[in-house]
């Protein structure tokens, strides 16, 4: 009899559990956008909750030390972004200035000849009857109207921005409160259990994000010293300390966030460099042709990622998830395929949060008795 | 007739301390505490109401932290075999589990509401997040915490020789 009691409830739950995932896959579409801005503050609310309450201590008041971190952030990241966009402004222009010379286009002619005349001899015939300048300024057509389009996007990005800054000013403003209205909902019986996971997720997801910020700032340093290097040996970059910070935040976004940086490095390189013979015959170790210094850049860039992947993150992340790199990789792929990029970013620390969630469960389950 | 300003002004020079802070300043673990550190120790706590016969904990349960009884009593026992043998009965603003707070041991007793209760629980989980925003305050409440399991190693202690005769 208590069999087949057993039975029915295990049916009742499993149906009860495939509704709720067809409910929810019903209203995703609704509502993901909006759960993700409320990650997003929870992740900013948990990087800046300790300079708040820090803050808090020493001028007892709430709201002044909220408004004083979210504005100082907020300020440093508009003077960062509104810096580099003026830099690469300037830059576009001149090169823009360059693109209209005549010269310009014969040098660049030049260049597609030389390097096609480097090719082996089965390559050489492919795309001779494009004209390679005719060819660039179509792209940098095609490149006008991709902006264009990015401008809409941006529209979209700044909203959500706003509202993410509005959840975390209202996260930060009354976090305790709302752990503790959290709190009050769970039953006696498993409140010391409950109290126990929240702070477990709690230190795994700030874990997690203090070791990632370690580990994108070891990488924005090393990345500048790299590009610091390659200047020495003449590779005339330029925006060197904004490519290295670009890279170390890119960083966060695992397997497609190294080459951000990376591709931000080969713009830089190739428009300052264009018209440049040196640059343009510049042979890498003397031995493999690197024209504007690209390889270069790359062999940089990999060796950063390289040094990163095996030591920085591994010692400073990696322990903080207890995660295994399959798992790792499996999260990464089901968080990439689910949202995308954002999907990637915030794959581990959603995996390391299921992995808390699943081992205070089986506790329960096994100490049941005792609760 | 008093002025509505400034009894706004200052309405907080007169302001009653909540019953949660008076609880607080009864127990030891918080004494030599100033009232704004009580008041942010009032933050950390967590009210919870236990009918009369409910569990606050079964003996060898995890544990989290302690608790201070606002009101109502609780009976602290261990069983054997069926027998229950009542170790403690304790009534309003009485504190237990505060071992709990240094180590992750299960619980060495049970502890069951006789009535109605509202009891504060103080949880290690505060305490740790307290240690990394406030070293200083919670020093004082280890250091305290120290002096209340040092006092009941030497009552153990001196019922000892007791037990030996």
């Amino acid at each position: 009899m208590d069999k087949q009691k057993n039975y029915i409830q295990l049916i009742y739950r499993l149906m009860v559990g495939l509704l709720s995932i067809g409910f929810l896959y019903v209203i995703w579409p609704y509502i993901s956008s909006v759960l993700l801005m409320l990650v997003f503050a929870f992740l900013f609310t948990t990087v800046l909750l300790s300079s708040v309450d820090t803050l808090e201590r020493k001028i007892r008041n709430r709201g002044i030390s909220v408004l004083a971190v979210t504005v100082g952030l907020i300020a440093a990241i508009s003077i960062f972004i509104g810096s580099f966009a003026t830099n690469l402004a300037d830059q576009a222009g001149d090169f823009s200035q360059r693109l209209e010379t005549e010269s310009f286009m014969d040098d660049f002619n030049s260049f597609i000849d030389n390097t096609k005349a480097k090719l082996p001899d089965f390559a050489k015939g492919a795309g001779d009857d494009v004209d390679a300048a005719s060819k660039l300024n179509e792209v940098v057509g095609n490149l006008m109207s991709t902006l264009l389009t990015f401008a809409g996007a941006l529209g979209s990005f700044v909203f959500n921005m706003i509202m993410v800054i509005i959840f975390t000013i209202i996260l930060l403003l009354n976090y305790h409160q709302f752990k503790k209205s959290l709190v009050g909902f769970i039953p006696n019986k498993y409140f010391e259990v409950g109290l126990r996971l929240i702070f477990n997720i709690e230190q795994q997801v700030s874990n997690y994000l203090r070791g990632q910020l370690l580990a994108a700032t070891s990488v924005a340093i090393m990345s500048i010293i790299g590009l610091y290097i390659l200047n020495f040996f003449g590779a005339n970059l330029t925006l060197v300390i904004f490519i290295g910070i670009i890279a170390g935040l890119a960083n966060l976004i695992p397997l497609v966030g190294p080459f951000i940086g990376m591709l931000i490095a080969f713009a830089v390189a190739l428009m300052n460099n264009l018209g440049n013979e040196a640059a343009q015959a510049h042979m890498m170790f003397n031995a493999i042709p690197s024209p504007f210094y690209i390889l270069d850049v790359a062999l940089m860039f990999i060796i950063v990622q390289q040094i990163d992947n095996n030591f920085i993150t591994p010692l400073l992340v990696g322990e903080s998830v207890g995660l295994h790199p399959i798992m790792v990789m499996i999260a990464l792929l089901i968080g990439g395929t689910l949202i995308g990029p954002m999907g990637m970013l915030f794959a581990v620390p959603a995996a390391g949060i299921i992995k808390v969630i699943g081992h205070e469960i089986s506790f329960v389950t096994k100490n049941a008795h005792l609760l | 007739m008093k002025s509505p300003l400034w009894s706004n002004v200052f309405k907080n020079w007169n302001s009653q301390e909540s019953e949660k802070v008076t609880a607080l300043k009864h127990v030891p673990v918080f004494d030599g505490l100033s009232d704004k550190e009580l008041v942010e120790i009032e933050k950390l706590t967590h009210e919870r109401t236990y009918q009369s016969g409910e569990h606050v904990f079964k003996n060898k349960a995890p544990s989290e932290g302690m608790f201070i009884i606002i009101s109502g009593s609780v009976e602290i026992y261990l069983e054997n075999a069926g027998d229950k043998n009542i170790l403690a009965e304790l009534n309003d603003r009485d504190f237990f589990g505060e071992i709990a707070l240094l180590d992750t041991e299960p619980r060495s007793a049970g502890a069951i509401a006789t009535t109605p209760s509202t009891l504060l629980g103080f949880f290690r989980p505060d305490l740790l997040s307290l240690m990394e925003r406030n070293p200083a305050l919670s020093s004082k409440i280890l250091t305290n915490l120290g002096a209340v399991l040092a006092e009941r190693l030497r009552k153990t202690n001196e019922l000892l020789p007791k037990s030996d005769d």
